[in-house]
């Protein structure tokens, strides 16, 4: 089954297991230090905060995804599910109640993982390629759904939220303040990685996804495991729909389930920087994200849907070629450089 | 008499009409070792299934200390005391050895540092301490099948159930995997397995089973049972056995190395 | 009543269609055993092929087809050979592959036709055939025709050739299959032409009755998904059955509850008969494959 897939998945990342808990907390703490340093270096370009906030948010939806996805093996095609549900409840708590997104995101983010554990509980039970054709049908019935109940999705027109500046509104003057919120996302996002990859649910995660039978005869109750993880991910994919809907303030059903746009490209991000690493979405994001909007502006014109024909050519290619993503490459070229690692603890 | 640990009481399971395994009894005592032996497609890897959960028979019962465990999942007869490998060996195979004996050991403790401290231990006991930190995928097939013994130890069973764990293994390979067992069972495990080496069978059991086509065809000591008419009988109408006492071609396992 | 008859016969016809484009994405399930995302965008091919064929050399697509459904056949003998061979273990990246797929020959042509939609024009899409007091539209029937006759062909090609043969041992067991002699890569190649040329063939047939756009496989694989697991995984009858059933069921609904609930439907009857019955009406396959397992 997936025992062959998964022959390029790296052990772990950094020392691993090994590890100990500070060394690991100084790690996560100097990356992402170093992964905000772009908001002070681009603070006064606009165009380049845009980008910037967009490539943060996308790393942590596509390192939300990875928890399922990448350490769990299962492969969603459908979060862009989770995501609108984020997106449509938070815009409508401002739109109808006036409810501040900081206070609504949370309770918004347990109902998301609430519809994830029952859509999920029936379809675990499906292998591979089934598995993500039941995610992907969930992601059109959301699609056909939120187009028919305009009057809390508005419909195929939309929602627009009104420009009402302010911190409790989460709506922000300056670029860099958006930039600075998506990148808390992330660092959010990796830091529940990083916790989750060495826990025991973590843990887990990675046994159901490299062989469910060795799984169960290791004691793990695997439809638990699955839907505890999914859980986690839905959670945390629609606290990013909630600031996504608050970044642009304006949500229409294509925006939100276009699975290039939405659903497949978390994944995409993901394969492209290393499934089932820490560092992976983030790195996915950070080549993908820039490299696509340059696309997209610069040749959309001339030639609609350049840029989904590239990714979709680098998906396949990614598929074909670099299994193990940005972080896998980083790995081989440091076996070549300095040797394999050592076998003694 | 003490009471029995594993208990089946004529177990069947039908498939679509094939009876894979048909009313087969048996008694497995706290700190014995029981072997099954039998032909081909005598049902022994189905009837293990019956007993790990994998598979739930068509009639009859399995108790387990006493409980009866016939509709229990796999992973709550983990829970409960049994630890099991299989005949094609599965290791996890993107993780290091420490971590797929770790995944064993959190069943008992979560935290990690002392999962992985015990699941060390445990590496310890089975000699494969130095290579903790290798991906179970580089390891060789002994060293494998040794591995999925430490993951399952790692749940401080108080059964183990072995599938075929010499299967593949070279000669000296196996007398050094008979001496890991036999320390273990020195320590107060119990053993129920599948061989299809008779050389293992004689060297490491107290009771042994045959099946044939599903049933149980004789049961007693290694001796008396690998000397017996009907035995041999049930092999050799398969034209499997060889001269007494060696190897019984352990036809498609399938393995892959 | 005369409604509910309508609605029947719409909903039979509409499941030809469905069978015509499922009966392609059926066969490479059953052998090669993968899913093929990209099923959608074969038949959006053999569309734009059979079009221009019309546009520039006005060509019925009746004639046409005779060169699309090879040319996407070809195609999808690449497609196997370049990108499903090298990962025919790798089930999760066959998702990512075939899905890639999917969004480059979408895009591709959205590049190329520039998001115009095209149309071939209502002479030949509009002719009715007459039951009764009840129209019906030709093309509609003809598909229907043609996708029972292909079935009917399909059937014998797999329990009269050798190729067929050599494709039904290959569903069932592909190592047995090895052992008599049989060129697995080969006969894999060969099933994902067939099933490429199908869909590029239920195409060319629709293209009278729909208007072109990149789009359009979409329409299509979902559907073409509930049919091939409603059918059940490697047969091909059960892809004309299921095809209909799926067909009947979306009229049915669409006439009586909303038209919209389409993917609703679809998804509905996936997931029903996965957990009722996942080998399907038909299916060779076993419920391994299919994917159902002991939920514990």
């Amino acid at each position: 089954m997936n025992n062959i897939d998964t022959n390029q998945r790296d052990a772990h990342a950094g020392q691993g297991v090994m590890a100990s808990t500070n060394k690991v907390l100084i790690t996560y703490l100097l990356s992402m230090v170093l992964a905000a340093l772009p908001i002070v270096l681009l603070v006064d370009d606009a165009h380049w905060l845009n980008i910037l906030a967009f490539t943060y948010l996308m790393g942590g939806l596509a390192a939300a995804w990875n928890i399922i996805g990448g350490f769990g093996g299962q492969f969603s095609l459908g979060h862009g599910v989770f995501f609108a549900i984020g997106a449509y409840m938070t815009a409508q708590g401002v739109i109808r109640f006036g409810w501040s997104p900081w206070v609504t995101m949370l309770p918004i983010a347990a109902v998301a993982a609430l519809v994830a554990m029952l859509i999920s509980w029936p379809t675990f039970r499906l292998r591979g390629p089934f598995f993500a054709i039941a995610t992907l049908a969930f992601n059109e019935v959301a699609f056909v759904l939120a187009n028919h109940f305009d009057s809390f999705t508005g419909g195929p027109r939309g929602l627009m939220i009104p420009f009402k500046a302010g911190f409790a509104n989460m709506i922000f003057r300056e670029r860099w303040q958006y930039a600075l919120l998506m990148f808390a996302f992330v660092a959010l996002v990796v830091g529940v990685s990083v916790w989750l990859r060495r826990s025991r649910l973590g843990y887990y995660l990675l046994a159901v996804r490299e062989d469910e039978d060795a799984a169960r005869a290791s004691g793990i109750n695997v439809l638990s495991v699955k839907l505890r993880g999914m859980a986690i991910s839905a959670f945390l994919t629609a606290m990013g729909g909630s600031l996504f809907t608050m970044y642009l303030r304006y949500i229409d059903p294509p925006t939100l389930f276009t699975l290039p746009e939405v659903g497949v490209k978390f994944a995409l991000l993901a394969l492209i920087g290393g499934i089932g690493t820490i560092a992976g979405p983030l790195l996915g994001a950070a080549l993908i994200i820039p490299f696509e909007n340059h696309l997209r502006a610069e040749m959309a014109n001339a030639l609609p849907g350049l840029n989904l024909a590239v990714l979709g050519l680098l998906m396949v290619l990614a598929a074909l070629f670099m299994k193990r993503g940005i972080v896998g490459a980083f790995e081989d070229a440091r076996k070549r450089w300095f040797g394999p690692k050592e076998d003694k603890p | 008499m003490s009471p029995a640990m594993l208990q089946v009481k004529t177990a069947s399971k039908h498939f679509l009409g094939l009876k894979a395994v048909d009313e087969v009894s048996l008694t497995v005592r706290p700190g014995e070792i029981v072997s099954i032996i039998g032909p081909n497609g005598a049902g022994k890897t189905t009837f293990f299934n019956l007993l790990t959960g994998q598979l739930a028979p068509t009639s009859g019962e399995v108790l387990f200390e006493g409980q009866p465990i016939n509709h229990l999942p796999p992973h709550a007869r983990a829970r409960l005391g049994m630890g099991r490998t299989f005949q094609i060996s599965k290791p996890l195979i993107a993780l290091t050895a420490l971590e797929n004996v770790m995944i064993g050991a959190f069943l008992r403790d979560a935290p990690l540092s002392v999962a992985r401290d015990k699941a060390m231990l445990v590496l310890e006991k089975v000699g494969l301490a130095r290579l903790a930190m290798r991906r179970a995928g580089d390891l060789t097939l002994s060293e494998r099948r040794r591995l999925e013994v430490a993951r399952a130890l790692a749940l401080q069973p108080k059964i183990m159930l072995l599938d075929e764990v010499m299967a593949g293994l070279n000669q000296s390979e196996v007398g050094q995997a008979i001496e890991l067992l036999q320390g273990l069972h020195a320590q107060g495990l119990t053993f129920l397995i599948i061989e299809h080496n008779l050389k293992v069978v004689r060297a490491f059991s107290e009771r042994v089973v045959v099946l044939d086509r599903g049933r149980h065809i004789a049961e007693g000591s290694a001796d008396d049972i690998l000397n017996s008419p009907a035995v041999i009988q049930a092999y050799l109408g398969d034209g499997h056995m060889g001269k007494g006492g060696t190897d019984v071609p352990a036809s498609a396992t399938g393995e892959h190395a | 009543m005369s409604d509910l008859i309508n609605v029947l016969m719409f909903g039979l016809l509409l499941g030809g269609i469905y069978g015509l484009v499922s009966i392609g994405l059926n066969l490479i399930f059953g052998v090669v055993r993968i899913v093929n995302f990209a099923q959608g965008e074969l038949v959006m091919f053999g569309m734009y092929g059979s079009y221009y064929a019309y546009s520039q050399w006005g060509m019925s697509p009746y004639v046409s087809v005779f060169l699309v459904a090879p040319a996407v056949g070809l195609l999808g003998m690449a497609i196997q050979r370049l990108v499903i061979q090298p990962l025919h273990n790798e089930s999760n990246m066959q998702i990512f592959a075939t899905f890639g797929l999917l969004m480059m020959f979408e895009n591709i042509m959205l590049m190329v036709s520039r998001g115009e939609a095209l149309s071939i024009g209502g002479d030949v899409g509009a002719e009715v055939v007459s039951v009764g007091d009840m129209k019906f539209s030709l093309v509609r029937v003809v598909t229907l025709v043609a996708v029972t006759l292909i079935t009917i062909g399909l059937h014998f090609f797999l329990s009269r050739t050798m190729m067929g043969k050599a494709i039904r041992a290959v569903t069932q067991d592909k190592r047995a299959a090895r052992t008599v002699g049989i060129h697995v890569e080969r006969t894999y190649l060969f099933t994902f032409g067939i099933g490429a040329a199908l869909a590029g063939m239920a195409g060319a047939m629709l293209t009278p009755i729909y208007s072109i756009t990149p789009t359009v496989g979409g329409n299509f694989i979902l559907a073409a998904f509930a049919v091939v697991v409603l059918g059940g995984l490697g047969s091909v009858w059960g892809a004309y059955w299921g095809g209909l059933i799926v067909g009947v069921v979306e009229a049915l609904a669409g006439f009586y509850i909303d038209p919209v609930l389409r993917s609703a439907i679809w998804f509905l009857i996936f997931l029903v008969v996965l957990v009722v019955k996942p080998a399907g009406l038909l299916g060779q396959v076993g419920a391994e494959e299919v994917g159902f397992r002991e939920q514990h």
